[in-house]
């Protein structure tokens, strides 16, 4: 599954390590989904898309 | 230059994993050409896994550094630490009462269960950790390593028993089963975190 998370990112000039605190996870778990080595779960999905303030497919699209 | 080479020496957990390893290898030598006895052998084996404890400081103070760390880590770490301890000490007693006193068939058993109480601590340090760890990419991580030494060790005793059967090689004791689990784990996470760098180097990671 790829994803626009490093975009959405940058755009709001937002580091690793910022989102991972507001996610509540470590810093190399938004790195592992970043970098599409990981996908996460639907919870964890839906917890990305709130903090985006946007729609899952609109962060994450299919392959 | 890297960040591993970057950090001094006694910083680096390869440097006190290799500590360990050489130490246990060099008891191990001594042992078995009977240059040491038993009593010393066990006392060297104490001294070489306090090595573990920098170790333990040098691996959390790595991985909070390349963002791996959780609270579930730290306190598995220390409850792993405890019980690593508890079964070295086990081990010890156990071995140096084998040599020295004849027991009969119910006092090995007991006596056999005291490395072994540590490893089911161990164990259920595990199992605590996956219940505990919150953040999902760490638990898949563990749970993968977990694998990795579990298909270790599966492929490689079952290789050895054929070997054995066709009288290739020595016979080997079950209890080896557990410290090979423990290696391929760590395996596994050391080729976890190559594959990390080396997709990081490809996409630019954030520190």
């Amino acid at each position: 599954m790829k994803n626009r998370l490093k975009v959405l990112r940058a755009e709001r000039n937002w580091s690793q390590q910022a989102l991972a605190e507001e996610l509540g996870v470590s810093r190399q778990s938004v790195n592992a989904i970043e970098t599409g080595r990981y996908d996460p779960s639907l919870p964890l999905a839906f917890q990305i898309a709130e903090v985006f303030g946007l729609a899952i497919e609109e962060i994450f699209i299919r392959e | 230059m890297s960040e591993a080479a970057r950090l001094p020496l006694h910083r680096r957990p390869a440097f006190w994993a290799g500590g360990i390893f050489a130490a246990f290898g060099i008891i191990s030598a001594l042992r078995m050409t009977d240059a040491i006895g038993s009593t010393t052998g066990f006392i060297l084996m104490v001294i070489a896994m306090l090595q573990i404890i920098p170790l333990t400081r040098a691996s959390l103070a790595k991985q909070r550094s390349t963002g791996h760390l959780s609270p579930a880590i730290v306190r598995y770490t220390r409850r792993f630490l405890l019980a690593s301890f508890g079964y070295m000490l086990g081990l010890g007693i156990a071995v140096t009462i084998a040599d020295r006193v004849d027991l009969s068939e119910i006092e090995s058993f007991l006596i056999a269960l005291l490395p072994v109480i540590p490893v089911l601590g161990m164990i259920w340090t595990m199992a605590r950790y996956l219940i505990e760890e919150e953040d999902e990419f760490l638990r898949h991580r563990a749970i993968m390593a977990s694998l990795f030494g579990l298909g270790g060790v599966l492929t490689l005793g079952t290789f050895w028993g054929f070997l054995e059967t066709f009288e290739v090689v020595p016979h080997i004791w079950a209890w080896w089963v557990f410290p090979v689990w423990a290696i391929g784990m760590g395996l596994g996470q050391c080729w976890m975190a190559l594959a990390d760098r080396r997709a990081n180097d490809g996409l630019g990671d954030e520190s």
